[in-house]
């Protein structure tokens, strides 16, 4: 058990690793933002150092409307989930047979291929023979079943419920784990105060779990900010564009339109976004991270 | 929270029971819908349960002729979707093995660094390294190819992997490989000996998640596969999206299919996926 060994044994076991991370993720990094800065006519490159791919990007009256697109996406989509998985995760986190069941079936969404809860989904809001739509329908609270998808008012606050749907599973499960580390006879305390179920979970829960909360919050963000099967395959950004987002802008741009300077432009604006957010969660996990304890 | 415990059961159980149909009622449709004859599919009032429930959606799937085959062929789509998520699973918990033992045995100036870059790099996977890899896969020639997409998913796989692996060797007491060495076992021989045998519900776990992620991929596959012999499910499916609802009967049996080894692995490995969300999900 020499030490200088085992350092040279180290660094040949992690290599193979190493190597495909640099290949497959670092390298393709850096050739978008070179790409983006090189001149593109028909696929050919033409000269590198200029920014008429950003130009274009920028000038393209889509533009704007696949920043709101994007921003209803991101921002929407963490909101609800945290919600929605604060409020599972806390039903959750009580004892029972239920609950116990629950645990276990709720990842379900979780693990599912994107491309078939897209199917699924799409078949519940068909614009005519779509379950969720009639039943609307049936029971008075619409006179006529809703187009989900094809309503361009609807369609991004659409997906952004189908994204709820499959993303909130790990964000309930990980709070019910925070909510279940509360000690017991701080419960106990709290209840011999006068404290009622509302004012606990306030003012003991909420407390004990505030990091948890920060950090699912920022890693909903990186999720909802990767995922472009969903809504690639349930509208392919329309209609008309109404639920274009960054990522399928950045594919339509590139495979469709073979438009590869504005699709790298693209991709260079969703990846320092990218590290933005990355960077926020660093710092909020900055003390753990080094440890290696998952919040 | 023992005031009143009739009724705080029946309000207890009824959120409980409708959290499970929130969860549950997408998937339990589309795979009725799988079983339902084709006209049904287009009648209002809309018929909850098929009225002679048939298999003859997934007979279509297989029949090459007719036209819900549209081309693609799903005996070659499983299977070729089979051998990239099995060979990129094998590849993917090889070497995780031997870098997570790495990571968490061996001490090497920057471990804990390049082990943080490495779960960094897995946040990086989306949309904008689409139009990059497609150029780098036709750069070296592995674009259209099952060789070239294995080789991808192990790399976007072997990040995670890795970090379950060495989570799972922490957990392992160093003595018993110490005393090993002791006598006269080198390291290699201590680690296949000593170690592997009890970090299996780690490599389980690892294989799992990977065969999961690697059978579900769908955009990176979309844009390097162009043979029609080379195609995997997940782009046989959503190959649907053009013949919606005339057929639906068929996108729903097809995506039974595609789920089905998801559901499985689901149901049987379920304590093998806990551990690996507590141990490490929240890394990205």
């Amino acid at each position: 058990m020499n030490p200088r060994a085992d350092r040279w044994l180290a660094y040949s076991m992690i290599l193979p690793v190493v190597f495909a991370v640099l290949a497959f993720i670092v390298g393709p990094t850096y050739d978008v933002f070179t790409l983006s800065f090189t001149r593109f006519v028909m696929g050919q490159e033409l000269g590198f150092g200029t920014l008429v791919n950003f130009r274009a990007l920028f000038s393209d009256p889509l533009f704007m409307q696949v920043l709101v697109n994007t921003a209803i996406w991101i921002l929407g989509g963490t909101f609800f989930c945290v919600l929605l998985g604060l409020a599972i995760g806390a039903y959750l986190a009580v004892d029972s047979p239920i609950t116990t069941a629950l645990r276990a079936l709720i990842l379900l969404p979780w693990i599912l291929p994107d491309v078939v809860t897209a199917m699924a989904w799409k078949w519940m809001l068909h614009g005519q023979v779509g379950i969720l739509g009639q039943s609307l329908s049936q029971i008075g609270l619409t006179d006529r079943p809703i187009s989900f998808l094809g309503d361009p008012d609807l369609v991004m606050w659409t997906l952004v419920a189908v994204v709820i749907w499959r993303k909130m599973p790990l964000v309930a499960l990980i709070l019910c784990a925070a909510i279940r580390s509360v000690p017991q006879d701080q419960h106990e305390a709290g209840k011999i105060d006068g404290a009622n179920v509302l004012q606990r979970f306030r003012f003991i829960v909420m407390p004990h779990i505030a990091f948890s909360l920060t950090a699912v919050t920022v890693i909903s963000m990186i999720w909802i900010t990767a995922e472009f099967t969903l809504p690639w395959v349930m509208t392919g950004g329309g209609p008309a564009n109404a639920s274009q987002i960054m990522a399928t802008y950045i594919y339509q741009q590139s495979f469709q339109f073979f438009n590869w300077g504005v699709g790298a432009a693209m991709s260079v604006v969703n990846l320092v976004m990218l590290m933005a957010i990355v960077g926020l969660y660093l710092y909020i996990m900055r003390r753990s991270w080094a440890s290696g304890a998952a919040p | 929270m023992s005031q009143s415990r009739p009724i705080y059961w029946t309000f207890m159980t009824l959120i409980g029971l409708l959290i499970a149909a929130y969860v549950l009622f997408p998937i339990f449709w589309l795979i009725l819908a799988g079983f339902k004859p084709a006209e049904e599919l287009t009648q209002l009032p809309i018929a909850f349960w098929p009225s002679e429930p048939t298999l003859a959606a997934y007979r279509d799937l297989f029949a090459p002729q007719t036209q819900a085959a549209q081309l693609l062929d799903w005996p070659t789509l499983i299977s070729n979707s089979f051998i990239v998520a099995v060979s990129s699973t094998v590849i993917v918990v090889f070497f995780g093995t031997l870098a997570g033992y790495a990571f968490a045995r061996l001490s090497f100036p920057g471990r804990d660094i390049i082990l943080g870059g490495l779960l960094i790099s897995r946040m990086f996977q989306g949309a904008a390294l689409l139009l990059p890899t497609y150029r780098l896969m036709n750069a070296v020639g592995l674009q259209d190819s099952l060789v070239g997409l294995t080789l991808l998913y192990s790399a976007f796989g072997l990040p995670f992997a890795t970090w379950i692996i060495a989570s799972g060797l922490r957990e392992i007491p160093f003595e018993l490989e110490e005393s090993a060495m002791m006598d006269g076992a080198n390291r290699l021989q201590s680690m296949v000996i000593i170690v592997l045998p009890l970090a299996t519900p780690a490599l389980i776990t690892a294989a799992m998640w990977h065969f999961v992620g690697a059978w579900s991929e769908f955009a990176f596959a979309s844009i390097l596969i162009e043979s029609l012999d080379k195609k995997t499910v997940t782009i046989g499916l959503a190959s649907f999206v053009d013949y919606f609802t005339l057929e639906f009967n068929r996108v729903g049996a097809a995506a039974s299919l595609v789920a089905l080894p998801i559901l499985v692995i689901f149901f049987f490995g379920q304590r093998y996926f806990t551990r690996g969300l507590l141990q490490g999900a929240v890394k990205g």
